[in-house]
């Protein structure tokens, strides 16, 4: 029988650490449970973000987040990258390392986006085969999160959730279910979120992703923007009973808001957990947005810019 | 190749294609990986209830230029304010075509935008080509500033001051290699862009910089970048000292390279070196044994 969070702790509500937050951090020290690094954008940092980055770590828990490992590709794994990884766990003292279930580049180039990945037999031998190379190389099991997606292959056997649980068996990694991916590629894929939910493996889920998206009329997409609306909230709870609750970290990329106000929004995780009442934040459909393919960044990165005199 | 392989490169080759999703299938990098067209093209794309899957796959193909066209513009700021936006994502999106990522960071992706812009002309550029020359400049400038920001820097550890210098035997100093910290950059401008970069970057309004040799030290102390104007002699032997040169070898050279009167040149060195390590160029000094 697996031990819940593969043993990891429920760290509580943790929001994604942004550089537009570093003063009002290095002031206030608020009172946030955990938080949440991109690792590329600390693991070759020497300057201020390490700094930064060196004092948070002396106060606050920390779990890592990459967006490059391109688990999924057919390209050869960068072995300089992960020992790259590797150090920059080692120097913070990083609780679990995740990363997404997809690819991001082929042929030695990298689009900077999480691809998605047909769901066979064969990539399944193939994810499978390098998730095992990775924990080996991290020496801890990998956490996987579920992108949000846009296109499925006609090729795939398996939906999105078995993938996952036959991954989880044959690797024992763990899973970071991203409560509003989840419902984005449901509204892009037409199935029911509860069945992706109900598809997973309870035990293995060491983290959950909560964002806000933009509904493009069409389709969603995972824009990091803004507030997480009401249905994802409800798939939160039913998350949350599957796996008696696991760490929950809201991330904000794009329009970011003063830090109170985004630590406010996953504040809520506990007042719904705990009373199931929420101001309810209606889906509003983005005319531009539905315009426009291009309107919506998918994804949005996060990196670090220089302070100049 | 096996399957998972064509499938990846033909779909980064559609949804990376200059012209879209439509050309992109009509490429003949995609074509001989995957022989479809938007006609056919649910054989490796599921349509939705509401997208067909064109339109799924453009979603690709449209966030690819516009996220990697975001960060370029985040990194290039005074570049942008200058060319202003059209015209930089149109340098920017040649850029990403010809060097398109291969890091596992977007910390790198504007690194070859300098070359890249030298390399090219923009559209109706003038005929002596003096405008894309100052842009590569300021380009040059805006990348070190980048550069520098984040490298291994003088903080946090033990930096060459006044007394370290002056504790140096004269008689050694010839032999004596400086190392320099390694968010030093060094810059040799054809344009005196450094005016101009910070009056873009205060977004107030300036005139194109002239044609003047410069030469800058791009450094970082206390975690702010800062930027010093240098003669070419003091950019001489700052270059001479990051290459790995001792003191003597690279004040002779700036000497014979600039022409300069070697006593004249002596009885400025050791200000000229004070300040350079005031301003934490150096880490450490090596005298051999």
């Amino acid at each position: 029988m697996t031990v819940a969070r593969l043993g990891h702790p429920n760290l509580g509500l943790g929001v994604g650490l942004r550089t537009v937050h570093f003063p009002y951090i290095l002031e206030h020290w608020p009172a946030v449970d955990w938080f949440e690094i991109i690792s590329e954008n600390f693991m070759d940092s020497a300057g201020r973000p390490a700094y930064v980055l060196d004092q948070i770590v002396e106060r606050y828990a920390i779990v890592m987040h990459g967006v490059s490992l391109s688990i999924g590709s057919s390209d050869p794994l960068d072995l300089d990258y992960l020992a790259r990884l590797k150090r920059l766990a080692q120097r913070t003292g990083a609780r679990w390392v995740s990363d997404h279930l997809c690819w991001t580049g082929v042929a030695g180039k990298n689009t900077h986006d999480l691809l998605p990945m047909p769901y066979t037999e064969a990539s399944l031998r193939h994810v499978a085969q390098r998730v095992r190379i990775v924990q080996d190389y991290l020496e801890r099991p990998l956490i996987l999160e579920n992108p949000s997606s846009y296109l499925t292959f006609a090729e795939s056997t398996l939906c999105e959730w078995e993938f996952l649980d036959r991954l989880v068996e044959r690797t024992g990694c763990g899973l970071l279910l991203d409560v509003n991916n989840v419902y984005v590629s449901g509204f892009n894929h037409d199935f029911d979120p509860a069945d992706f939910l109900a598809g997973v493996p309870a035990g293995h889920v060491v983290q959950f992703h909560l964002a806000g998206h933009t509904n493009c009329g069409t389709h969603l997409i995972d824009t990091h923007d803004g507030q997480v609306i009401d249905p994802v909230w409800q798939l939160y709870r039913r998350a949350h009973e599957l796996t008696g609750g696991v760490s929950t970290l809201l991330e904000w990329d794009a329009k970011i808001p003063p830090f109170p106000v985004l630590h406010a929004e996953v504040l809520k995780a506990r007042e719904f957990i705990e009373t199931g009442k929420l101001p309810v934040v209606d889906e509003a459909v983005t005319s531009e947005a539905a315009d426009s393919d291009s309107a919506a960044i998918s994804n949005p990165v996060s990196f670090i810019l220089p302070d100049v005199s | 190749m096996d399957d998972l392989e064509r499938t990846q490169r033909w779909m980064q080759s559609v949804i990376t294609h200059y012209g879209g999703v439509r050309d992109g299938l009509a490429s003949a990098d995609a074509r001989q990986l995957r022989e479809v067209s938007a006609g056919n093209l649910e054989q490796i794309i599921t349509r939705s209830k509401t997208l067909s899957a064109e339109a799924r796959l453009g979603i690709y193909a449209g966030a690819y230029y516009a996220r990697l066209l975001e960060c370029l513009r985040s990194e290039f700021p005074a570049l942008l304010e200058a060319l202003g936006g059209a015209l930089f994502d149109q340098f920017s999106f040649g850029y990403l075509q010809k060097y398109p990522s291969h890091s596992y960071t977007l910390g790198r992706l504007g690194a070859e935008f300098p070359r890249y812009l030298a390399e090219t002309s923009p559209p109706g550029g003038d005929a002596d080509a003096s405008t894309p020359l100052f842009l590569v400049d300021l380009a040059r400038l805006e990348w070190a500033v980048n550069e520098a920001f984040d490298a291994p820097g003088p903080e946090r550890r033990p930096l060459l001051n006044a007394a370290d210098l002056r504790a140096i035997p004269p008689e050694r100093w010839p032999d004596a290699t400086l190392s320099t910290v390694e968010c030093l950059r060094l810059l040799e401008l054809d344009y005196a862009v450094g005016e101009y970069y910070s009056a873009l970057r205060r977004k107030q309004a300036a005139r194109p910089p002239s044609r003047e040799k410069t030469w800058l030290a791009v450094c970082r102390r206390d975690y702010v970048v800062r930027r010093h104007a240098l003669s070419r002699t003091q950019f001489t032997i700052l270059s001479s000292l990051a290459a790995g040169g001792a003191i003597g070898d690279a004040v002779s050279r700036a000497a014979a390279d600039c022409q300069d009167d070697l006593d004249d040149l002596s009885s400025q060195l050791a200000q000229w070196f004070q300040r350079w390590a005031a301003a934490g160029f150096f880490r450490q000094v090596t005298l051999p044994a």
